[in-house]
């Protein structure tokens, strides 16, 4: 066990943070930023995190961790984490790539064909921004059943069906979609993990307006679209397990995240209000700080069990869970910490609102990516090896349990 | 970075894990417990012979030269099986410290004799009251014959078997100085009390005058680091305790709900009790990294102070509900003293307000943040 850098790691923080000089400004660690809410400000901010990551990629910054023959750095996860630590530092765009990067890279890499695979440079290079089309209306934390289907015609596959909570979905110009293949298979059994390309015709994107003023999700409509036989990853109705593989991946890159507020902003916040010699608000920050070091040590321990080439299951779980209540509890004490400004909202209320604006931003958190409940499930059956929850319809057909009331 | 175990502390826990199956099962436990002082001396001699009593002493004393990393390895396994010997008071509290701060005498006198299982130390760190162990109310006056201290100190463990017991004092100088106290000087009452756990613990009541060479360090040393030291060791060896017993009592209280059946179908499969237990799970591991990290800066000298009592809130806090949930899990056989899980309850409870509960630790925290801004 070693938790300081090594030489070899503090040399490479040092070269990180000189290339990062020469290349980004700082941004000062007490200051928040105004987050992008409007249309054109997501607009605008997603082509900052698509210049950033050009800079990157030039910079032979990119896909640190991904092996060199997939265009990477082949770097350890370490030195992933202490980049992101630097990067951090300075005020460049970051965010619209995690489900490329994130998601669809690793498991591309485990299941794609050499042709698929052929992806990974263009998201690297910041020029291609995608979307997770798993969620449907009825299909939530029993994402089987989702109810999308793709039926083959030719050497095409035509997908009819509504996907909802996508991220990102307006700038994307690919997106993993999970679809029906064979409805009379168990509902895990009948599901087939594709490629979509967002450009084809009969894909509607529509905004969804959040109680934080953002449009961050969206929901898609699929009518008719054709997909070729080749965008299948993995087998025709082997897609269960493959989403496996994302969903996983998408845990740990949200338990593993950066909060959308750092420590600093939080003390500087209860000083601006005068807060820090009430000994409840002070009990209160002991308590964040003291959540914000443990997430550390646990992202240290996933990327030691990642650098040891193992799935993030159970850890990304733990994570993800802890992670969820620590922004619900964190973003709960800045608003009581503001007292009665505490009530105000958007420009009316201190850093244009961004405490309250986060405050609400909490329930993204705690449901997307698999919500509270299921990663408690994810942690009882696999890390404590409790049984599974009785389900009463795992292994009739799909088409069958439709008929009972869904 | 590496967050890995070391292949020598892997084959410490290893160890550290045989012996305490082999030589604390339940019955062993129960039977001390009933029949003996709360002293498994049997066990103690298996963990001498195993070299685990000298594991975080030098080597030239008899010890194998590993560090308090170690330590909370042999700690933690300690705590999953609640074995009743008294590591934690020998090692952490008076050894280390005689180890780092003592005089050359000092050291050759009972380190050896910890190594070799023969003498049992302590440090009576709990103050009335307030709770600050860094502002020691026992008074040190200076005496022809050495130093005369009066005071009394709560609740010191095994105190009634330990050969000395490091008493940290306020000097008529102000400065702070650690004295090693023999209790059986007659002027030293051991008075025996109950504790939570049910260990062997006891009050002293000091008014005995002990010689100049029984200051830890000689004339020379620093009480005020020395004390600061011994704080820092004793909590982080509380929270390996505490993550032993927490992590136990998740285990067997994942093998309970799930052998026991209600309305058909195991306890464990409603989301209800699975829910609870996958809580008690994530609650473990920020224990279990806390304390880590707290052992390993303070190992390489790294500023710790936060880090402590970060882990040790973590032990308190966390580790309390975790022995709530298993103990309720259990539904009646949590009261049932035939069965096993209640000593984690009481345990984790003890461990918990050791030393000041979370609370007491987030104060100090919340204070230290102020004041250095980080």
């Amino acid at each position: 066990m070693d938790i300081g850098d090594s030489p070899e790691e503090a040399a490479f923080r040092a070269e990180a943070r000189a290339w990062l000089e020469a290349n980004a400004q700082r941004r000062d660690p007490a200051k928040r930023h105004k987050q992008a809410s409007t249309d054109v400000e997501q607009d605008v901010h997603a082509r900052a995190c698509q210049e950033w990551q050009r800079v990157l990629y030039d910079g032979g910054w990119a896909g640190l961790t991904w092996p060199k023959r997939f265009g990477g750095r082949g770097g350890t996860p370490w030195q992933a984490a202490i980049f992101a630590e630097e990067q951090n530092k300075f005020d460049v765009a970051v965010g619209a790539f995690a489900v490329a990067h994130g998601m669809v890279a690793p498991t591309l890499m485990m299941h794609g064909t050499d042709d698929q695979r052929g992806h990974l440079d263009a998201m690297l290079r910041g020029d291609d921004i995608w979307c997770q089309l798993f969620s449907e209306p009825e299909a939530g934390s029993d994402l089987a059943n989702i109810g999308t289907r793709a039926v083959l015609d030719g050497d095409e596959w035509v997908i009819n069906g509504q996907k909802v909570w996508t991220s990102g979905a307006q700038h994307s110009v690919y997106a993993i979609l999970l679809a029906r293949t064979d409805p009379d298979a168990p509902k895990h059994a009948g599901i087939t993990y594709f490629i979509l390309d967002m450009r084809s015709p009969g894909i509607e994107v529509r905004p969804l307006r959040q109680i934080t003023g953002v449009a961050h999700f969206n929901e898609v409509f699929l009518t008719d679209v054709r997909i070729p036989v080749a965008n299948v990853v993995g087998d025709v109705n082997g897609g269960w397990k493959i989403a496996h593989t994302t969903l996983s991946n998408e845990r740990a890159l949200i338990g593993g995240g950066n909060t959308a507020w750092s420590m600093q902003e939080l003390i500087a916040m209860a000083r601006h209000f005068g807060r820090t010699n009430d000994p409840i608000v002070r009990q209160g920050i002991a308590k964040a700080h003291s959540r914000a070091a443990v997430l550390q040590y646990m992202g240290y321990r996933m990327r030691t069990s990642i650098s040891r080439g193992e799935m993030p299951g159970v850890v990304a779980s733990t994570m993800k869970l802890f992670y969820a209540r620590h922004w619900a509890a964190t973003t709960a004490l800045a608003l009581s910490i503001q007292g009665a400004d505490g009530v105000l909202w958007g420009d009316s209320a201190l850093d244009d609102g961004l405490w309250q604006q986060t405050f609400c931003g909490q329930y993204a958190v705690r449901l997307g990516g698999g919500t509270d409940e299921i990663q408690g499930n994810v942690i009882g059956e696999r890390a404590l090896g409790l049984p599974r929850e009785p389900a009463l319809d795992r292994d009739l057909p799909w088409r069958e349990t439709r008929g009972s009331g869904r | 970075m590496n967050f890995d175990l070391s292949d020598e502390q892997n084959v410490v826990s290893d160890l550290a894990k045989q012996i305490f199956e082999g030589h604390a099962p339940v019955e062993r436990v129960k039977h001390v417990e009933r029949a003996g002082d709360g002293f498994d001396r049997e066990l103690w001699h298996e963990l001498a012979n195993a070299n685990l009593l000298g594991l975080c002493l030098p080597e030239d004393v008899g010890g194998s030269g590993f560090g308090l990393v170690e330590l909370c390895m042999l700690l933690e396994q300690q705590g999953r099986r609640v074995a009743p010997v008294p590591v934690w008071a020998t090692l952490a509290l008076g050894a280390l410290p005689i180890a780092e701060f003592g005089t050359p005498a000092q050291r050759t006198e009972w380190l050896p004799g910890v190594c070799a299982g023969n003498v049992v130390l302590s440090a009576a760190l709990n103050e009335r009251g307030a709770d600050d162990a860094l502002r020691p109310t026992v008074t040190a006056l200076r005496s022809e014959h050495g130093w005369h201290l009066q005071g009394v100190k709560p609740t010191v463990p095994s105190a009634q078997f330990a050969a000395r017991v490091l008493v940290p004092a306020r000097q008529d100088d102000g400065r702070i100085g650690v004295f090693l106290v023999n209790p059986a000087d007659a002027g030293v009452q051991v008075q025996p009390v109950k504790a939570t756990n049910h260990q062997p613990h006891a009050h002293l009541v000091i008014d005995t005058v002990v010689s100049a060479d029984d200051r830890l360090g000689g004339e020379s040393g620093d009480g005020e680091e020395q004390l600061h030291f011994m704080l820092e060791r004793a909590l982080v060896g509380l929270c390996a305790l505490q993550l032993g017993v927490c992590s136990a009592a998740i285990e067997q209280t994942a093998a309970y709900t799930s052998g026991r059946a209600q309305f058909g179908k195991p306890l464990s499969t409603f989301q209800a009790v699975g829910h609870q237990a996958a809580d008690a799970f994530i609650l473990t591991e920020p224990m279990r990294v806390t304390m880590l990290q707290a052992a390993w800066r303070l190992v390489h000298g790294l500023p710790s102070r936060q880090e402590v009592l970060i882990a040790k809130y973590w032990a308190s806090e966390a580790g309390q509900k975790v022995v709530h949930l298993c103990q309720h899990l259990h539904g009646g056989m949590g009261s049932d003293i035939d069965y096993p899980i209640h000593r984690y309850f009481l345990w984790g409870v003890q461990n918990e307000t050791t030393l000041g509960a979370g609370s007491t630790q987030l104060a100090r925290l919340g204070e230290l943040i102020a004041r250095e801004g980080r």
